[in-house]
């Protein structure tokens, strides 16, 4: 894949797309933008690779099983809450203001 | 200055009657709201500081400060973006009282694809089917390089890849501009594609 190489090969071009993969990947960008970057991956293995493992990337996370509450969290949270109200109310006192 | 508030407020926000009906005084409600949130929380505060202790207090906290400040609350935003707003407020609260790891910047360049890595297709666990890989051992290792991100991006990719934030979204409840969070968001993606490639290189034994 080398000889005549299109204008896109080269690294400064290479990194222009390189800071707008994730904005590509959440289809942030326009669409002049967006084609511009398809035509970089498609002739640039580095920058086809890169985005292929940050896609990636970004599934995993996405896919990360949530953790269980601990057991006894609801308990001391509604302790904790009733403190406060507790400390609230300001004795039956009707409020009129 | 008399606002048509009604008009304005309400963006579809599914927790607005709940907090209506507590803030009219029915506080026992309150309670419907933390069994709402709190799973999400204690969730989103262990991906913050990786102890489930802390992630516990930060949830508690954060329900405190909802419950002192729910009468202000004015659904300018979603509750659940203010909510999470706050609770970002008690974690750097939190933060500021224990030592953490020095903060550091992550720079673009540190991540370039060098000429070294061209290789004609992408690796292996780039292709293979999501919920074969994602099994015990990778999920500890993101939630091991989640939490070994500097603490200026860490909250920027939880927020956005974990708990499914919009870009505008997580900049309003980590106060950035939605450009600041891109740039941060894609560095931080690419600092766990790293940790992601020498897991793989390396440590994950058995083939795909
Ligand atoms: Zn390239």
């Amino acid at each position: 894949m080398t000889g005549a190489d299109p204008p896109e090969h080269d690294p400064a071009h290479c990194r222009e797309m390189f800071s707008h993969l994730s904005e590509y990947l959440d289809r942030e960008l326009d669409e002049i933008a967006c084609r511009q970057i398809e035509r970089h991956l498609r002739h640039c293995d580095a920058c086809r690779a890169c985005c292929a493992t940050l896609a990636r990337t970004v599934a995993l996370c996405q896919g990360m099983p949530p953790h269980a509450v601990p057991g006894d969290m609801a308990v001391r949270l509604r302790e904790a809450i009733e403190k406060l109200r507790a400390g609230d109310r300001p004795a039956p006192a009707p409020h009129s203001d | 200055m008399a606002q048509p508030q009604d008009s304005k407020r309400r963006i579809n926000d599914k927790d607005a009657p709940l907090i209506e009906a507590i803030n009219a005084g029915d506080t026992d409600r309150f309670y419907e709201l933390v069994q709402r949130y709190q799973q999400p929380l204690f969730n989103f505060g262990l991906r913050i500081c990786g102890q489930a202790a802390d992630a516990e207090d930060m949830v508690q906290d954060t329900f405190l400060n909802v419950f002192r400040y729910l009468k202000t609350f004015r659904f300018e935003s979603q509750f659940k973006n203010w909510l999470y707003r706050i609770a970002m407020s008690v974690c750097i609260k939190r933060r500021r009282r224990s030592k953490y790891a020095p903060e550091r910047e992550l720079s673009l360049e540190d991540f370039l694809p060098g000429d070294e890595q061209v290789a004609a297709e992408a690796p292996a666990w780039a292709r293979e089917p999501l919920d074969r890989l994602l099994d015990e051992e990778l999920t500890r290792r993101i939630e091991d390089a989640i939490l070994a991100l500097p603490e200026t991006y860490r909250p920027v990719l939880v927020l956005r890849d974990l708990e499914g934030f919009s870009t505008e979204e997580t900049a309003q409840i980590l106060n950035l501009t939605p450009g600041n969070v891109k740039v941060r968001l894609h560095r931080a993606r690419l600092f766990i594609r790293e940790q992601l490639k020498e897991y793989f290189a390396h440590d994950r034994s058995r083939p795909a």
